[in-house]
């Protein structure tokens, strides 16, 4: 062989194998998003062994499969219309020379230059501004406004060059123009076409931050499934679904691929087939939407919040069906129902954005006459000062905000926030990604309130808590029970629901509230101004504070019950939970965070100061 | 030609008049929000000043703002250097009736939540993480790969990289081999025929996947958050903030103006330089 064609075999071994290494990296993440779906372990963290619970779980899960079935609804609507639209738009620019064609060109690109959450608040506006309800046709037409660009792109990279001659030639032969698109045209550029589809599909079927702003009642996907699970931990259901979703869509291309080689059709049915069942398997699954004449709830809440056999019973004591929504956010919450029109009949608001929600009139009064069952609720969590009397609101589940450390790692027992300063964890520390919470430790550290506007004892704060940055691995408000399991840091900053869930996977993980104080959180019931079942919703509430029903909620959920008719029904393991019921005295360390007003922004801006500093 | 100009037209209506009811009806709605100013209760209170501009000038807000376009290009480069030789080898080296395949397992990744898969590579890169087993199982040391920059970069180009890959694999595989066989015949090398053949057959190809690349990548969120601790603010994670911590709409679409503008210069100074590139 000569000097040069070894040069060359060698290059293009490196080819093969750099394309080899690539495919592995994009599929490395999948392998273990696969492998956890089979993991008996709720945690990403430990191995536990090989289960198909998930799977059993998620096809009994309602919340899960409609949230799918939607999500495949909107992607294939979405699909459809902006390959359409984008394929003509770009075969537009081939056939004709426009004389503004930059211009042209530039409006269609542009909208892919727009952050995605300005896509989804200007959306929000317009469809708030036009009356138009929320629901499906809002989440498909906004998927199509930012998928669309994409999609254009895609095609007029491939349609640039093809050469006009042979339509041309076509048309000379007495093709009609029809003809001469199907037979000449589409041929050429459908890789491009099938490319822009696919693309369009993945950007719509993962679209969380657009979604989440235009979805309305009876359209939660799977995305704002999943990140309304953020706040309790992402179950594993959820690494099964997509597992079959990706398995659906690989049987599909493989029948493709076998149709594609010419094999016979008879062949390429089965895997057609397998992956058709398993993509209308949560539509068959999810059993019946709402029906026609059956009265309706419309509930909007934090997910693992209820669970089905409690709403179930509601449902059939009434003869009423309970549509259920997730929400992952008071923000997204606050700005669905500013915007009106949102149809929600209950909504699960926390303390302060109650305290907004009455400032905005969003709320309507509650008629105490029917809600005996308050009776049974702690008198420490009524009559709060976000809503005095409790006009306006109920409370459902409390929580707190503390430091979980790892006992076998960290020498001394931790009881101050000083502990996340220490220097001896450097690098093992790690923060909630909030500016509310972070500013708070630093605050109560020097003995402050953390509802403080004083702006020279924010800088204060701002000051200690760059001091402390070296000593941080992660800000994180997501899965940061995890990043503790894992061992990746010793000590944590985050809430305790997420907490008690790591620690019954880990017993050496201890769960403190710092004794300079520290947050406490209530999550409330409440009714919209424009909610239509308002009779109904008062039995809801009145329903969830039941001491039997508020016992069960307790223990499926494992947040902390301001029901103390509850308390007796309670499993021991539950009651004596130092995350879930912390003791008394600890309680009367605990302050509520107040909606600052006007402050704020400069939260924001010394936060923002923290994360730029080195 | 008049019907070549109607049936132009015709065709490129549907886009057009979707994008303008969705996508420049709702920017102008924004545009007058960041005139105004934020209530108290975090609700827009209409005004018509140029504050919220005059703040998002201010040097924090340039600082993060250059950060991200360094991130945003850094990951252009990447997908680039990394995209090119792969759809090359896609679109030119694997048999055809393999070609459709590969290509859509490409894409199939991203049929699965982006977020599910941001934890799957925390699962991967944490200190007794997957790739960490491996490397002491080998014998050589552990090395801390999560919550740096690094992370923030693997976590983008791994978002953004198909978006490189496939613009880039159609015009490669629509590259008339017959060009290349032409310029070896004409004396030139691999090297000389790749400069003055290839790159400028594919520019379209290029150019699309950088845009690609490039634009999303500069409000990238996500990556920075959970694979990089959250330890640096960019853009992305600033505008965001605006709309769902601070509920400061105002400011927050501010800022994303400022974005816009500043990608639209590029946009310009790339058609412009590609332009006297093409003219030479």
């Amino acid at each position: 062989m000569t000097a040069a064609g070894r040069r060359s075999l060698l290059a293009s071994m490196l080819l093969t194998a750099l394309s080899l290494v690539t495919y592995l990296f994009l599929y490395a993440p999948i392998i273990v998003l696969v492998a956890l779906s089979f993991n008996r372990s709720r945690l990403s963290a430990s191995w536990g062994g090989f289960t198909l619970d998930w799977y059993a779980k998620a096809a009994s899960n309602p919340a899960i499969l409609s949230s799918l079935r939607n999500s495949l609804i909107v992607a294939f609507a979405t699909t459809v219309i902006a390959s359409v639209a984008a394929t003509a738009g770009a075969l537009a620019f081939h056939r004709h020379r426009f004389r503004q064609r930059g211009l042209l060109e530039g409006l269609i690109t542009i909208p892919t230059v727009a952050p995605e959450i300005v896509l989804a608040t200007s959306m929000l506006l317009l469809f708030a501004s036009a009356g138009l309800r929320l629901g499906f046709l809002t989440i498909i037409l906004s998927h199509v406004a930012f998928t669309l660009s994409y999609a254009f792109v895609v095609v007029k990279a491939r349609i640039a060059g093809f050469d006009h001659s042979l339509e041309e030639a076509a048309m000379d032969l007495g093709a009609g123009p029809v003809t001469t698109f199907f037979k000449v045209t589409l041929p050429a550029i459908l890789p491009a076409v099938m490319a822009a589809a696919l693309l369009v599909f993945a950007l719509s079927i993962d679209d969380y931050v657009v979604t989440s702003f235009v979805a309305g009642v009876g359209a939660t996907t799977l995305p704002l499934q999943i990140y309304s699970m953020v706040k309790s931990g992402i179950s594993p259901e959820i690494n099964a679904v997509s597992t079959v979703l990706l398995a659906a869509t690989a049987l599909l291309l493989f029948a493709a691929f076998l149709f594609e080689q010419g094999r016979s059709a008879r062949t390429a049915a089965l895997p057609a087939l397998f992956g058709l069942a398993l993509l209308g398997s949560p539509f068959v699954l999810a059993g019946p939407g709402t029906a026609g004449s059956q009265k309706v709830l419309n509930l909007y809440i934090w997910s693992n919040y209820i669970a089905p056999e409690t709403i179930a019973k509601f449902e059939a004591r009434h003869g009423v069906k309970v549509q259920v929504d997730l929400y992952d956010s008071n923000e997204a919450l606050l700005a669905k129902l500013q915007a009106g029109n949102a149809g929600y009949d209950i909504i699960v608001p926390s303390d302060y954005s109650v305290q907004v929600l009455i400032a905005q009139h969003l709320l309507q009064p509650l008629d105490h006459s029917a809600l005996p069952n308050m009776r049974n609720l702690d008198p420490g969590f009524l009559d709060r000062s976000y809503d005095h009397g409790n006009r306006y609101s109920v409370p459902y589940f409390w929580g707190t905000t503390g430091i979980a450390y790892d006992r076998t790692k960290v020498a001394a027992p931790v009881d101050s926030w000083s502990a996340l300063w220490d220097p001896r964890y450097a690098g093992r520390v790690l923060m909630l990604d909030d500016a509310r919470e972070a500013f708070g430790a630093a605050l109560k550290l020097r003995g402050r309130s953390h509802n403080s506007t004083d702006p020279r004892l924010l800088e204060a704060a701002r000051d200690d808590l760059l001091r402390q940055k070296a000593l941080v691995r992660a800000y994180n408000s997501t899965n940061f029970e995890d990043v503790l399991l894992s061992g990746d840091v010793w000590l944590a900053q985050g809430w305790n629901g997420q907490f008690a869930k790591a620690m019954d996977e880990n017993p050496n993980l201890v769960y403190v509230i710092p004794k300079e104080g520290s947050t406490l959180f209530i999550d409330n019931l409440a009714i919209p101004s424009d909610a239509r079942n308002r009779e109904l919703a008062h039995a809801f509430i009145d329903f969830t504070m039941e001491p039997e029903i508020a016992a069960e909620i307790c223990r499926t959920m494992k947040y902390s019950s301001p029901n103390q008719a509850a308390w007796p029904l309670l499993p021991e393991a539950v009651r004596k939970h130092t995350a879930v019921f912390p003791p008394k005295e600890v309680l009367q360390r605990l302050e509520l965070l107040e909606d600052l007003g006007d402050t704020t922004v400069l939260y924001d801006r010394l936060w923002t100061e923290v994360k730029s500093g080195r | 030609m008049k019907a070549s100009a109607r049936q132009g037209w015709l065709l490129l209506l549907p886009a057009l008049v979707m994008l303008v009811a969705l996508f420049y009806l709702p920017q102008l709605l924004m545009f007058v929000v960041s005139l105004g100013r934020r209530s108290a209760y975090g609700t827009v209170v209409q005004d018509v000043s140029a504050g919220n501009y005059a703040r998002a000038f201010e040097p924090l807000y340039l600082m993060v703002l250059g950060r991200s376009l360094v991130l945003a290009t850094a990951t252009t480069v990447l997908c680039l250097l990394i995209g090119y030789p792969v759809a090359w080898w896609l679109a030119r080296r694997v048999a055809p009736k393999w070609r459709n395949a590969l290509l859509v397992l490409v894409i199939l990744p991203f049929w699965t939540s982006f977020l599910v898969r941001m934890y799957a590579w925390i699962v991967l890169l944490r200190s007794d993480g997957v790739v960490n087993a491996g490397l002491v199982a080998i014998g050589l040391p552990q090395v801390e790969l999560l919550y740096n920059d690094f992370a923030v970069l693997l976590g983008q180009v791994y978002g953004e990289l198909p978006f490189m890959m496939i613009p880039l694999y159609l015009s490669l595989e629509k590259l008339d081999p017959g060009l290349l066989e032409a310029a070896a015949d004409l004396g030139a090398g691999f090297r000389e025929s790749f400069r003055r053949v290839v790159v400028p057959q594919t520019m379209p190809g290029i150019v699309a996947g950088c845009v690609l690349v490039f634009i999303p990548s500069l409000g990238a969120y996500l990556a920075p958050d959970l694979l990089g601790g959250g330890r640096t603010a960019y853009i992305g994670n600033l505008i965001q903030s605006q709309f769902v911590v601070a509920r400061d709409m105002p400011f927050g679409a501010a800022l994303s103006f400022v974005l816009s503008l500043v990608v639209g210069l590029l946009l310009l100074l790339l058609r412009r330089s590609l332009q006297s590139a093409q003219s030479v």
